[in-house]
């Protein structure tokens, strides 16, 4: 955790993304389809950055988007796929197979004891469980020791201090106060653990509005701050939009063809192209595509009609 | 109950119902239960448990962590808040699996790619971890709790073992497991799951589609309890790669009333849970007038 004191955060897409570095650890935050901070990482794609090492828990097209750009070479989660939506992760599984990325799987659980220890300061945590699995073998920096109290057995995992963490929260003011709304996934382990924080917000309001929001972040653990509108999209971000499933079974096409149909007709229509975050929304349907996504508000059958259709391929 | 309304019309259960039914048999009342992201077949059970024979169970949802949700409908992705309708209030990620590790929760769902004898499950990697033939999703929370939490129920819809191009079975259930991601009832290299020093007890059922076991508790291999209708002794052994311990009176399954399958219904108009058996499965149907 660093203390960042500057009274203005508030800085540019392009700004915030030149803060992440090549090879740098970063956490992303958010989980599976909800409340990803997707435009930044469309961001960090045209900047070039290369052989990032992600950390997280259960993470789908955020991960598999990094993937597929070329921009990762160590994938520290616990999971990374499209549940029954659409099964496996195509990008994030050819990186796996073709060796671009050794198998380093995470479980839930040891990453919490590793970003708690970086949080409470000490060099490791002891976990009961994991004995017996093969995650011992993936992960040989894990000790294994006998309970000097107990006499039994006990793993020890180490303090994981990402370099950096990049949350998505639907509110912030310009000093870095921030009001995420749950679930809250891992952010708040991911903000305190972390030596740059960087948020990208929905909505940035002057700092007594945010007050009777009961903000759960304070300026001084935030670098830079963004608004970004629809930042997430196309996951979710309630109570703002629901997740895109209709962007989302395109994409999973296109990957699913294939690395260099994935490149043409995904990274190139929607990261590459769209220079600026106005330019991405007209490409995805715009105001209308935008209004649609809000309509989970009008009652359980059309927030249910935004998950109806279209079916997805599935593994 | 507010969920009769149906009753009268419904005179089936397919066989993902009956299988979500056996599901919520294995929950105990006043358990607090816990199931994974992309799990609908226990997102159900559990739906359906609270409203009939577990009262005082405590529903922890999926990826929100929701405490005894009453949700809009079952999404195909889980973190959403449709998910987590109706719950006074979520938990937090850390108060979950602390939840676990000091031994409070009662019951996790788990699954796997690969299942072994001992229910050792694979969702990690086909092939050698070092070069993947399938690099699979991973597993979640699945590696800390199976060795943390009292009691797993496992589930698969995938028992039946397809032939491959030169006719020979693709099994799910193995006589070696490529990588072990959660932890049954003895390691890889033989030492029981009671010398691990885990603190959970580890799994007790197993349900599938063709039927449900338990541990034999003495050797902790896969035992066959239960049948369905239309499956036999031959089905579960010819597509099970290793060989189960029989149990010396094999039942068939109990369907489930209409009442639950309206239950299951009601949570379930898009049939997301579905989405996770083959067609020929969701095509197997059990008359519920029969049983009366």
């Amino acid at each position: 955790m660093a203390v960042f004191t500057s009274e203005q955060k508030q800085v540019s897409l392009a700004d915030a993304a030149a803060i992440v570095q090549d090879g740098m650890t970063v956490a992303i935050g958010g989980g599976l389809s909800w409340r990803e901070p997707m435009a930044f990482l469309r961001e960090l794609i045209r900047q070039g950055r290369r052989d990032l090492h992600v950390i997280g828990t259960a993470h789908g097209v955020d991960v598999d988007l990094l993937c597929g750009a070329g921009a990762v070479s160590i994938i520290e989660e616990s999971y990374v796929g499209f549940e029954q939506d659409f099964g496996m992760a195509p990008n994030f599984r050819r990186a796996c197979q073709g060796g671009v990325t050794k198998v380093y799987d995470t479980c839930c659980y040891t990453l919490l004891q590793q970003l708690r220890a970086a949080e409470y300061g000490v060099p490791f945590l002891p976990v009961r469980s994991i004995q017996g699995t093969d995650f011992l073998q993936l992960h040989p920096e894990y000790k294994t020791m006998t309970c000097p109290f107990t006499g039994l057995p006990l793993v020890l995992v180490p303090a994981l201090a990402p370099d950096v963490a990049i949350v998505h929260a639907q509110y912030g003011d310009v000093h870095g106060n921030l009001k995420i709304l749950p679930p809250l996934v891992a952010d708040m382990l991911f903000i305190r653990a972390s030596k740059h924080i960087i948020a990208t917000v929905e909505r940035l309001v002057p700092t007594d509005e945010l007050q009777t929001l009961e903000p759960n972040v304070p300026y001084f653990w935030v670098e830079a701050v963004v608004e970004v509108p629809y930042g997430a999209h196309p996951t979710s971000c309630y109570p703002f939009y629901a997740y895109d499933r209709a962007h989302l079974a395109e994409y999973y096409r296109t990957a699913q063809a294939g690395p260099e149909t994935f490149a043409r007709e995904y990274l190139d229509r929607y990261v590459y192209e769209p220079t600026t975050h106005d330019d991405y929304l007209r490409r995805i349907g715009g105001a209308a595509r935008c209004h649609t996504l809000e309509s989970w508000k009008d009652g359980d059958d059309a927030w249910r009609a935004l998950f109806a259709a279209p079916e997805g391929a599935i593994v | 109950m507010k969920y009769r309304m149906k009753d009268q019309a419904i005179t089936y259960a397919t066989l993902p119902e009956v299988m979500i039914y056996q599901v919520a048999r294995t929950i105990r009342d006043g358990e607090l239960v816990f199931h994974g992201y992309g799990s609908p077949v226990p997102a159900l059970a559990m739906l359906l448990a609270k409203r009939t024979h577990a009262p005082h169970m405590v529903h922890i949802e999926g990826a929100t962590y929701a405490v005894n949700p009453d949700p809009a409908f079952l999404p195909s992705t889980s973190n959403d808040w449709s998910l987590a309708r109706g719950s006074v209030m979520a938990i937090g990620i850390t108060d979950l699996f602390d939840i676990a590790a000091r031994g409070d929760m009662g019951r996790m769902f788990l699954s796997g790619v690969q299942v072994d004898r001992y229910g050792n499950l694979n969702v990690t990697a086909l092939g050698s971890s070092a070069s993947p033939r399938v690099k699979l999703p991973g597993s979640g929370g699945g590696c800390n709790l199976s060795g943390d939490v009292q009691h797993i129920t496992i589930w698969t819809t995938g028992h039946r073992a397809p032939l491959n191009r030169v006719g020979e079975r693709q099994f799910r259930f193995v006589k070696h497991i490529d990588f072990i991601s959660s932890i049954g009832h003895v390691a890889r290299d033989g030492t029981p799951r009671a010398a691990l020093g885990l603190r959970g007890g580890g799994p007790e059922w197993v349900v599938t589609e063709l039927g449900v076991f338990d541990f034999d508790p003495r050797m902790h291999v896969l035992r066959l309890r239960a049948l369905y209708p239309d499956t036999t002794v031959q089905d579960v052994l010819d597509n099970t790669g290793f060989e189960p311990v029989l149990a010396p009176e094999i039942s068939t399954v109990p369907l489930p009333t209409p009442e639950h399958v309206a239950l299951i219904r009601h949570f379930d108009p898009l049939n997301t849970h579905q989405r996770e058996f083959k067609s020929t499965d969701v095509s197997r149907c059990f008359d519920l007038q029969d049983s009366r």
